[in-house]
C-alpha cells in the first residue's frame, strides 16, 4: 500500500490539528509544574505538540496506565463476589499528538511482550483504537540516542502520521500506516497540497540529515548486546551503580519498562484491585514470601536492568528494550545514564570470549 | 565557592593514613557542567572529586546504603546536609567515630539554570554544624539569621481555600507514585516505609490521587521537625512537584509554635516531636 504525503505550512498544520481534535478524543503534552504529561485536550492552546524533549513524560501510560483497576470484589458470608471493572473507555477512538519518535517506537517494542504468552487484550484494544501523530525532532537532546539503536528512525512505521518541518520551511505530513492514511484522508482536505513521496523526499531528507548529525551520543548496539551477554559477573556493575539511590524513577518514566505490582484498596468488605508500575531497581522487587531476596544489593538490580534491556529482551524478542529516549537519565536524581552504564560495562568486558 | 583542590587533598590524605574505606563526594557528570555524587574507594580516583556551587545533592543520603554501612567514611557536607547528618547521629543511624566530616561554609548552590536555589536564599545555617574540618570562611550571621517564612507558602496562604484545595489536588494528581522523593531523602532511612507500595498496608500502591495524597501527607508528617530543606526530594521528583510547600509549611508551624525549633541545628537535639516542654502550646487541644 502506498501512502500519501501532503505539504502545507504552519497555519495548515494548526488547522489539521484542530480538525483532528474536533473529530476524536485527543491526547497531547500538557504542561504542569514545568513538566509535560500526555493529557486529554479539547483545544490546541491547552497543549504543546512540540514540547521540549527533556521535559516530556512518555505516552506509555495511555496504553499501560500507571494504575489500572483489575477487578472489584465484595466479601460476603457466602464467599467473595468478583466483578469486572468497565470504566476504561477502551473502545473510544483517540489520537495522540506530539509523541516523539522514540515514544512511538516503544510501543512496537512493548507489542512483543504484550502479544507473548499472555495476550493483554486491554493493551491491544488501546493500540488498535489509537492513531499516533509524531513530529520528527529537529535536534537531539543531551541524552538522546535513538539513532544508535535497532530501528530506523527516518522511516519509522511505529507512528501513523509523520510531521516534518522541512529544511525549506514547509511542513510535510506523511501517512505511514493505513490508520494514518485514513486520518489524513478524512481530515486533511483544504490548504494542503498532495505531493508524491519523491517530490517531498529531498527536503525531508535534508531535515533528517541535520537531525541525525546533532547527536552527542553514539553507540554500536550490536557490540553492546554481544559483550554484555558474556559478562554477567563483571565487578564493573558495582562501579556504575555506586551512586544509585534505588529511587525507582528510571523505570517509572521509561517508555519500555513494563513491570507491575498488584495492590488492593479495601473498605470493609468491598475492595478494588489495582495494577500499578513497579521497578526492578527497588530493593523489594525480588523479595520472596519466605524472606529470601536474590537481588538484595544495588549492583545486582542494576545488572538486571541493563541485561533485561540489552540482552534478555533482545534474545527473546529480537528487540532492545530501550529506545534511547534518555528519559531515565534526565529524571534520575544522580543522572545515571543507561547509555553510560552499558557502554562502560561493555568496554570493561574488553575482548573476553 | 570552589574547594576542589582542598577536598582532593583531604581525601588523598585520609586514604594514605588508612583512616577511611570510602569517600563520598561529587564528580563532574561527564556531559555538561553539572555534578553527580561519587563514592570513591580507590585512592587513585580522588582526582575525580570536585566541589563548587554545582555540588547540590545532599550526600548524607549515602549513609543509609550498604556502601557505607559499617565502613569508615569520609563525607562532604554543606550547611543543610550537616543538619541531616546531625539527625542521623541523634537517631542512631550512623556512628560518629566511623565518619570523617568535611564541613563547608556554604555560599549557596545553584540549580540547572544557574540560579541560586530558593532554599539557599532562605538558609538560616549555611555553615556546616558538624565537622572534623571546615572549608571556607564562616558565612556572616550563620545561625543567627532571621527566619524567613517561605515566599511560596505565604503567597499560597493568601489564596481562598477552594483555590488552594484545587492547587493541591493538581499536585497529587500529577504524582506518579514512584517514591523517588522518599528514597532520595537522607532522613527517610526506614528499611520499610509505610508508603512503600510493596509493603503497603496503610496505603495501596495505586497511582490514584487519593493514594498519592495519603502517601505524601504521611511522608511529609514523618519529616515534620526533621526536614532540613536540602530539596533532594524535589530535585528527584520526575513530575517536578513543589514538595517544599508541604515541608516548609510544617517547618514554619513548628518554628513559630515550638521555641523556634529548626531541625538538626543543635547536636543531640531531638526533633520537635520527640521532646516535651512545658512551654509547648496546647491551645489546639480540645
Ligand atoms: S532505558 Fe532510559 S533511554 Fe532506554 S527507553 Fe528506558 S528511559 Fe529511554
Ligand atoms: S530519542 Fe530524542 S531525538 Fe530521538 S526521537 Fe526521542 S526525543 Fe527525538
Ligand atoms: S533513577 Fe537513578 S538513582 Fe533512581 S533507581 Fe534509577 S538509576 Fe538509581
Ligand atoms: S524531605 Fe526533602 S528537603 Fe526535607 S530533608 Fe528530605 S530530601 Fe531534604
Ligand atoms: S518523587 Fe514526585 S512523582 Fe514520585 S512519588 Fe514523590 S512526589 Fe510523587
Amino acid at each position: 500500500m502506498s501512502f500519501t504525503t501532503f505539504v502545507t505550512d504552519k497555519a495548515g498544520l494548526q488547522k489539521f490539528y484542530e480538525a483532528v481534535m474536533a473529530s476524536r478524543e485527543t491526547y497531547a503534552p500538557v504542561e504542569k509544574f514545568g513538566k509535560f504529561d500526555f493529557k486529554r485536550v479539547a483545544r490546541l492552546s491547552e497543549c504543546d505538540p512540540v514540547s521540549p524533549i527533556a521535559k516530556t513524560l512518555s505516552i506509555k501510560p495511555l496504553f499501560f496506565p500507571r494504575t489500572a483497576k483489575v477487578m472489584k470484589y465484595v466479601a460476603t458470608s457466602a464467599g467473595t463476589d468478583v466483578s469486572e471493572v468497565d470504566e476504561d473507555p477502551l473502545a473510544v477512538k483517540r489520537v495522540i499528538l506530539g509523541a516523539k519518535h522514540c515514544d512511538a517506537r516503544s510501543l512496537q517494542v512493548l507489542d512483543k511482550v504484550y502479544n507473548w504468552d499472555y495476550i493483554d487484550t486491554d493493551y491491544q484494544k488501546r493500540r488498535e483504537n489509537t492513531v499516533i501523530i509524531s513530529t520528527r525532532c529537529d535536534k537531539a537532546d543531551t541524552h538522546c540516542f535513538c539513532t544508535s539503536l535497532d530501528y530506523d528512525v527516518e522511516n519509522l512505521d511505529a507512528l501513523d502520521v509523520l510531521v516534518v518541518n522541512g529544511a525549506d520551511g514547509k511542513t510535510y505530513l506523511e501517512a505511514r500506516t493505513a490508520k494514518g492514511e485514513a486520518l489524513l484522508g478524512e481530515t486533511f482536505t483544504s490548504d494542503a497540497v498532495r505531493v508524491t513521496k519523491e517530490e517531498a523526499a529531498p527536503e525531508m531528507k535534508k531535515q533528517y540529515d541535520a537531525f541525525a548529525a546533532s547527536f552527542r551520543l553514539k553507540m554500536d548496539y550490536k557490540e553492546v548486546n554481544a559483550k554484555l551477554a558474556k559478562i554477567f559477573d563483571t565487578p564493573e556493575f558495582e562501579n556504575v551503580s555506586g551512586n544509585c539511590v534505588s529511587c525507582n524513577t528510571c523505570a517509572f518514566v521509561c517508555p519500555t519498562c513494563h513491570c507491575f505490582k498488584i495492590s488492593d484498596e479495601k473498605v470493609k468488605d468491598t475492595g478494588v484491585r489495582y495494577k500499578s508500575y513497579d521497578s526492578c531497581n527497588n530493593g523489594y522487587f525480588t523479595l520472596m514470601a519466605g524472606g529470601h531476596n536474590p537481588r538484595p544489593v544495588k549492583y545486582r538490580r542494576w545488572r538486571q536492568r541493563a541485561m533485561h534491556k540489552f540482552v534478555y529482551y533482545k534474545e527473546r524478542f529480537g528487540e532492545n528494550l530501550c529506545v534511547g529516549c534518555g528519559k531515565c537519565t534526565i529524571s534520575c536524581p544522580v543522572n545515571i545514564s543507561i547509555f553510560e552504564v552499558v557502554s562502560q560495562v561493555s568496554a570493561a568486558a574488553g575482548n573476553r570470549q | 565557592m570552589n574547594y576542589t583542590k582542598q577536598i582532593q587533598d583531604i581525601a588523598a590524605k585520609l586514604f594514605a593514613e588508612g583512616k577511611i574505606d570510602v569517600f563520598v563526594g561529587y564528580r563532574m557528570n561527564g556531559f555538561d557542567e553539572n555534578q553527580v555524587p561519587v563514592l570513591i574507594t580507590d585512592p587513585q580516583d580522588v582526582s575525580k572529586l570536585v566541589f563548587t556551587d554545582k555540588s547540590v545533592f545532599n550526600l548524607v543520603n549515602y549513609l543509609k546504603t550498604d556502601h557505607t554501612r559499617r565502613k569508615r567514611v569520609g563525607i562532604v557536607v554543606k550547611g543543610c546536609d550537616s543538619r541531616s547528618l546531625n539527625l542521623m547521629l541523634t537517631e542512631s543511624q550512623v556512628k560518629r567515630e566511623n565518619l570523617y566530616v568535611v564541613g563547608i561554609c556554604c555560599e549557596g548552590v545553584v540549580d540547572d539554570a544557574g540560579e541560586k536555589m530558593q532554599n539557599c536564599t532562605d538558609c538560616m545555617v549555611p555553615d556546616a554544624v558538624v565537622s572534623d574540618e571546615m572549608l571556607g570562611t564562616a558565612v556572616s550571621g550563620s545561625g543567627t539569621l532571621t527566619y524567613k517564612k517561605n515566599a511560596d507558602i505565604v503567597a499560597l496562604a493568601e489564596k481562598p481555600l477552594t483555590e488552594r484545595a484545587a492547587y493541591f489536588e493538581e499536585v497529587f494528581e500529577n504524582c506518579i507514585r514512584c517514591n523517588a522523593c522518599r528514597h532520595s531523602c537522607p532522613l527517610c532511612y526506614c528499611a520499610k516505609c509505610c508508603i512503600d507500595q510493596e509493603t503497603a498496608t496503610l496505603y495501596n500502591g495505586a497511582n490514584t490521587t487519593s493514594a498519592a495524597f495519603h502517601a505524601l501527607m504521611t511522608w511529609s508528617l514523618h519529616l515534620a521537625g526533621r526536614c532540613v530543606d536540602c530539596r533532594n526530594c524535589e530535585k528527584a521528583c520526575p513530575s517536578h512537584l513543589p514538595l517544599h510547600l508541604l515541608h516548609k509549611q510544617n517547618e514554619s508551624v513548628i518554628y513559630e509554635n515550638f521555641q523556634e525549633h529548626l531541625a538538626g541545628v543543635i547536636p543531640e537535639d531531638r526533633g520537635a516531636f520527640y521532646k516535651y516542654s512545658l512551654k509547648d502550646p496546647d491551645d489546639f487541644i480540645m
